[in-house]
């Protein structure tokens, strides 16, 4: 019992990390938290911290927060989806991000220059890589793409990926805590939160992750669904012709959770919408054609019996009454 | 484990959950301090498993623990965001910083906006009094994603060093969390043990 904090703290923090592996010690772990009372409240502590680090992560890191820095007084036509969503805390935050920036501009210059962004609003916009791949990328998205080659790109959001095939060429996608690579192929991302989509439509690419136990590789007509904060990795077979699907206007979906479905329709549809909490795990199944977004939100409320509440800007799904 | 994978394939991760049912239930009441509460929890856990889609889950079991961890970790923000709306609930009656808001209801999502800015802006300031070599660590490997390893490689230093930085950030970001009492709602609700949230205090100082 006279193990001192520090100790403790970083106990909790080695636990907390290798939760996410395949290979924890969960046995270890319990007995870890039965031998004193202090280490279940480090480890309640570590892994809130780090569950509002995971929830605030776009905010609190750089990149992004520099678009938006110039859209705090509301300038709608900036291209600044950060900003759009989370324009109260810009306006709040904008001294402490402005003081902050420089020392994250840093970190990506060491890493590999040069650098491009892009950053999409209310539409989607295709982006041309010099050797002919394209990048269609979604509505309220960005994607930064780096090196020489253009061989390392990070995505936040959904992108449409048609990659040419070049096996001298290394190219690896960052989306969430997940890394794509060994690519020669069309596929489908979408990352948003601790969530990320992968749907390969043609060919087969790989899958890494520190919270997987091995590399994952998908081929044409399987998607994976991962979940970072989670810890939980999903992969099932798609419908082709439902892959990237968006960018037709239409969004189907097969056994998705409906939290999947509210960040959909906020990207693609422009209708923000929240779910209650206990419904957020339940399955839609089902189409829904996207052009006029409140609609969409009407269907999916009428093809699941919920409630639609809000209104314009914050709607919300809830349980019937 | 050769079974439990075969199970999950075909049952679903529902039969993998009777299988080990008993150490998962030993598991939460160690997790959450408590064994009515871990059984409520295993009852949660019983139909969120019931309901996954049957598809391939490559270690079924670390699978079903994870998903009890996240049951009590959702748990534990759910409190800690009930005693955040308080406070701003208690701030906003004694004709506090947040009247310019102008949210009559602390039930409207406006509502949670303003958490966010409080948590973001917290998080933001304790990130940027840690020490660089923390605060490298953390925003390459928190932040950007970046597997330990990477961060490792790219900061020049052993796997173990970016392990000890990540510690002192996590410390660094808990302790101004605790101390602007974002912490004290998850902690001190727990079951039993009142003493939990001066223990912390007294560790503190």
């Amino acid at each position: 019992m006279n193990r001192d904090e520090d100790t403790i703290i970083a106990e909790a923090v080695a636990w907390h990390s290798a939760s996410v592996r395949d290979d924890m010690d969960w046995a270890g772990f319990t007995a870890w938290l039965e031998a004193d009372p202090r280490h279940r409240q480090a480890y309640d502590e570590v892994a809130l911290t780090d569950a509002l680090l995971a929830e605030h992560q776009d905010v609190l890191r750089g990149a992004p927060v520099a678009t938006a820095a110039n859209d705090h007084d509301g300038d709608a036509a900036a291209p600044a989806p950060y900003a759009l969503r989370r324009r109260g805390l810009m306006r709040w935050a904008g001294v402490a991000i402005a003081a902050s920036l420089i020392a994250v501009l840093v970190v990506p210059q060491f890493l590999r220059a040069p650098v491009q962004s892009y950053a999409t609003g209310d539409a989607a916009r295709t982006i041309a890589l010099t050797d002919g791949s394209t990048v269609r990328l979604a509505p309220h998205s960005t994607l930064s793409v780096e090196g020489s080659n253009q061989e390392r790109m990070v995505l936040a959001g959904g992108g449409w990926f048609d990659i040419r095939h070049d096996p001298g060429r290394r190219l690896a996608i960052s989306a969430g805590g997940l890394e794509i690579s060994d690519i020669g192929t069309r596929f489908d991302v979408q990352a948003d939160g601790g969530q990320v989509r992968v749907e390969v439509a043609e060919g087969e690419v790989q899958v890494v992750s520190q919270a997987l136990s091995r590399p994952i590789r998908l081929t044409r007509g399987r998607g994976l669904l991962f979940d970072a904060d989670g810890g939980t990795a999903l992969v099932a077979p798609v419908a082709q012709e439902n892959i990237g699907e968006w960018r037709n206007g239409r969004l189907s979906y097969d056994s998705v959770p409906l939290a999947l479905v509210a960040a959909d329709l906020s990207r693609y549809a422009g209708v923000r919408v929240t779910v209650a909490a206990p419904l957020r795990d339940r399955q839609f199944s089902g189409t829904l054609v996207i052009g006029d977004g409140e609609a969409a939100l009407r269907d999916l409320s009428s093809l699941m019996q919920l409630e639609l509440g809000g209104g314009a800007g914050a709607y919300r799904l809830g349980e019937r009454r | 484990m050769q079974v439990g994978e075969e199970q999950a394939a075909v049952n679903g991760l529902a039969g993998l959950f009777e299988q080990h049912r008993a150490e998962l239930l030993r598991f939460l009441a160690a997790r959450c301090g408590g064994r009515d509460e871990a059984e409520d929890l295993l009852q949660d856990l019983w139909i969120k498993a019931s309901a996954q889609p049957a598809g391939p889950i490559a270690n079924g079991r670390a699978y079903l623990y994870r998903m009890a961890n996240n049951l009590v970790l959702d748990q534990l923000r759910g409190r800690q965001r009930a005693m955040a709306r308080d406070r701003n609930w208690l701030a906003e009656e004694g004709g506090g910083a947040q009247a310019s808001e102008d949210r009559p209801d602390p039930s409207l999502p406006a509502d949670e906006a303003l958490i966010q800015r409080q948590e973001a802006g917290l998080l933001e300031r304790a990130i940027s009094t840690l020490p660089a070599g923390a605060q490298r660590a953390l925003r390459l490997h928190r932040l950007e994603g970046y597997p330990q390893g990477e961060v490792a490689e790219i900061m020049g230093i052993s796997r173990s060093g970016v392990e000890k930085h990540l510690v002192v950030a996590m410390k660094h970001l808990r302790n101004a969390l605790a101390d602007c009492g974002f912490l004290a709602g998850a902690a001190s609700k727990g079951q039993g043990k009142p003493g939990g949230a001066e223990l912390l205090t007294e560790n503190k100082l």
